[in-house]
């Protein structure tokens, strides 16, 4: 039996509208720690994993380890139908054929129920280790979302350059060239302009640029973005949640042709 | 090399030249040279003259030579689609030289575009003679006698003025006559004189001796293969083919070869033999039933075959139809080579053949019909299955979402898979 009160459904939206354009079908795990997900993209060079820490429920209570399959479609369906302030419950049972998903709102005494029919999903997990990598960027998530978008006007893929005393996002393109320069800074009165470069040594990796527009999608969820690279391992685009939530992509490195 | 009766073009002459020079071919001749294969030692009056045809009373050549008697000209031809023709050249003088001979050899040639070879074959004078003694319609059924002179008159009255010619020329041809004519008529003497009379009979069995000589040498597997094989297989219950029906079709390009007759009119006798040889394989295949079933043909049956097929093949070529009528059923109550064994046979095979097309179209029915099944069952699976996975993916692309189905676009060259950074778990 799985019973979960969410305070807001608008963060379970915002984080299916960040994956569901990345995977089509995923399984939600939900054991007494919180409820996980981690589902690769079709072509094997992404994965997003997902983590709703127990804290970010209340109550939680999920008595067995449970697999939702559920199609990411059917879900943001469902989940159209909530006001970001309702409140939702998730609720199965411990052998599931549905999910059942009910949006309360407080202020118009509105309660709206919606079951939504589970599927077997086979899915390879993958163990991903703890890595402490060379170079950690911290920007505001509008900041690399724009520079995203910006720069696949371009080109496919960009280069990350990390030194010391900035990032450089730059890209070659059919057009032309362009690059971005961010310093790192610090705003104490508007933290969330912050520009924070933890570095170990310097690095530079190019990504698709296709996926990490991709990816930020997920902008709302949080206002930072961390970025966390080494060399020879696949970038790790991380947004915070509340309570130690978080969603996490990652993207293998473009390597060997650069443009 | 292939330049023929042109003259060698000056060495010193320009190509532009050259070509003008060319001679061009010679116009085709309008009444071509015909090749002919004529009997040795025919005397010197011997001559080719335009007479009726016994069957078909059309005026047609035929050898006269008035020692030997007459020969009719059968003309052996290619098949149309083979495109052949007769190179005519002189004959070589000696042997040395013989290279160097070659080419004006070559040159001094006639090309015949018709590959035509008109062979002149014995005939009896019988048949020639016989239009005079056969009644002259349908209705005058009643013959009389008459003296030779009365009927070589008839004869000289007929389409062809060198019949007179001929009998006047030559003496020894009335002889000729007169001897023939004693073997098929019946004869009265009226005083000094002989009456002559057409027999059915004895024009029966001369004719039944003449057919008896050929078949005595067996046919040419050509014909074997044509008239007797087929008339005679038995079919096998199980595996059926309708044989007796084939000949009707395969007869037509062969005979051309058959083709009894002078170039005047060939293709009419052809159609005639054609036709009536059908007519008899089918009205034999159309006969009463009888009850033997595991058939072996006896050893009797093939001779009376070729018998009959040869009978019908000089009944057709050489008598006027008007005695077909009274022949026919002498050839059907005749005893002495009876026929009726033969009959029995082919009564038994068509039956046979009748039962077995039956058999064979029915089997051939439920056999398809079951095939067809089969396989319609086979595609249905196979639509059924390929509709399924069209419309799962259908589905599944449904299901996409905008961004996956985008992400599919982008562009993965060097990225490895993250399975190759992070290791699977258990």
């Amino acid at each position: 039996m799985l019973e979960a009160r969410m305070q807001q459904a608008d963060v379970l939206k915002k984080v299916v509208d960040a994956i569901k354009d990345l995977v089509q079908d995923c399984n939600f795990d939900c054991n007494d720690a919180g409820i996980a997900l981690q589902a690769m993209d079709n072509s094997h060079v992404a994965l997003v994993s997902m983590m709703l820490k127990a804290d970010a429920f209340a109550p939680f209570r999920c008595d067995r380890n449970i697999a939702l399959g559920i199609n990411l479609s059917s879900l943001t369906k469902v989940l159209r139908a909530a006001q970001s302030n309702d409140e939702l419950v998730i609720k199965a049972e411990d052998a599931p054929d549905v999910v059942s998903l009910t949006f309360e709102s407080a202020e118009q005494d509105r309660i709206s129920e919606y079951d939504i029919k589970l599927m077997d999903i086979d899915q390879e997990h993958l163990g991903i280790p703890e890595t402490d990598y060379a170079a950690t960027v911290k920007l505001p998530c509008a900041e690399f979302q724009r520079i995203c978008r910006d720069l696949s006007a371009l080109s496919e893929s960009v280069t990350i350059e990390c030194a010391k005393d900035g990032v450089k996002f730059s890209c070659q393109g059919d057009i032309g060239a362009g690059s971005v320069n961010l310093r790192s800074r610090q705003d104490v009165d508007k933290p969330e302009n912050d520009v924070i470069i933890d570095l170990s040594e310097p690095v530079a990796l190019t990504f698709s640029l296709k996926y990490l527009v991709n990816f930020c999608k997920a902008s709302g969820l949080s206002k930072h973005v961390k970025l966390c690279l080494s060399a020879e391992v696949p970038l790790l685009v991380q947004y915070e949640l509340l309570n130690q939530s978080h969603l996490r992509f990652y993207l293998a490195p473009k390597i060997g042709d650069e443009e | 090399m292939a330049r023929t009766r042109s003259k060698p073009t000056p060495k010193e002459a320009t190509p532009l030249l050259a070509t003008s020079t060319a001679k061009p071919i010679p116009p085709s001749v309008e009444n071509a040279p015909k090749l002919f294969v004529l009997p040795k030692d025919t005397s010197k009056e011997a001559r080719i003259v335009a007479l009726d045809n016994p069957a078909t009373e059309q005026s047609s050549r035929y050898l006269f030579c008035p020692e030997k008697g007459f020969y009719e000209f059968t003309r052996i031809g290619a098949p149309k689609k083979a495109c052949k023709s007769w190179l005519i050249t002189s004959e070589k003088r000696d042997e040395e030289g013989e290279e160097a001979d070659e080419e004006p050899l070559l040159g001094t040639g006639y090309v015949s575009k018709t590959p035509d070879l008109f062979v002149a074959t014995p005939i009896d004078l019988l048949f020639l003679i016989l239009p005079a003694l056969a009644p002259k319609s349908a209705k005058d059924t009643k013959q009389l006698f008459l003296c030779l002179d009365d009927h070589l008159d008839k004869l000289s009255s007929s389409s062809s003025q060198h019949w007179t010619n001929l009998l006047a020329q030559y003496p020894t041809l009335r002889s000729m006559i007169e001897g023939k004519m004693g073997a098929f008529c019946d004869t009265v003497d009226a005083g000094d004189e002989k009456m002559y009379r057409l027999s059915h009979e004895k024009l029966f069995q001369i004719i039944v001796k003449k057919a008896q000589r050929i078949c005595d040498r067996g046919f040419p597997s050509s014909m074997e293969e044509k008239f007797i094989k087929p008339a005679l297989h038995i079919p096998v219950m199980s595996i059926k083919r309708e044989e007796s029906s084939l000949t009707n079709a395969s007869e037509e390009p062969a005979s051309q070869t058959l083709n009894s007759q002078a170039s005047s009119a060939p293709s009419t006798v052809l159609d005639s033999q054609t036709s009536t040889e059908t007519t008899e394989t089918a009205a034999t295949n159309l006969s009463t039933p009888s009850t033997d079933t595991p058939l072996t043909t006896p050893p009797s049956i093939p001779p009376l075959l070729r018998l009959r097929t040869t009978l019908t093949y000089i009944l057709t070529t050489y008598i006027p139809p008007l005695l077909h009528p009274p022949l026919q059923s002498l050839l059907a109550t005749s005893t002495s080579p009876s026929f009726e064994p033969l009959n029995t046979h082919l009564a038994t095979l068509s039956t046979l053949k009748a039962e077995a097309a039956a058999l064979r179209s029915i089997s051939d029915n439920i056999s398809r019909k079951r095939a067809l099944d089969e396989e319609d069952e086979e595609k249905a699976a196979g639509r059924e299955e390929k509709k399924r996975k069209k419309e799962e993916e259908e589905r599944k692309k449904k299901s996409e979402s905008r961004g996956v189905r985008q992400l599919k676009k982008a562009d993965t060259s060097g990225m490895m898979k993250l399975s190759s950074f992070f290791t699977k778990k258990g």
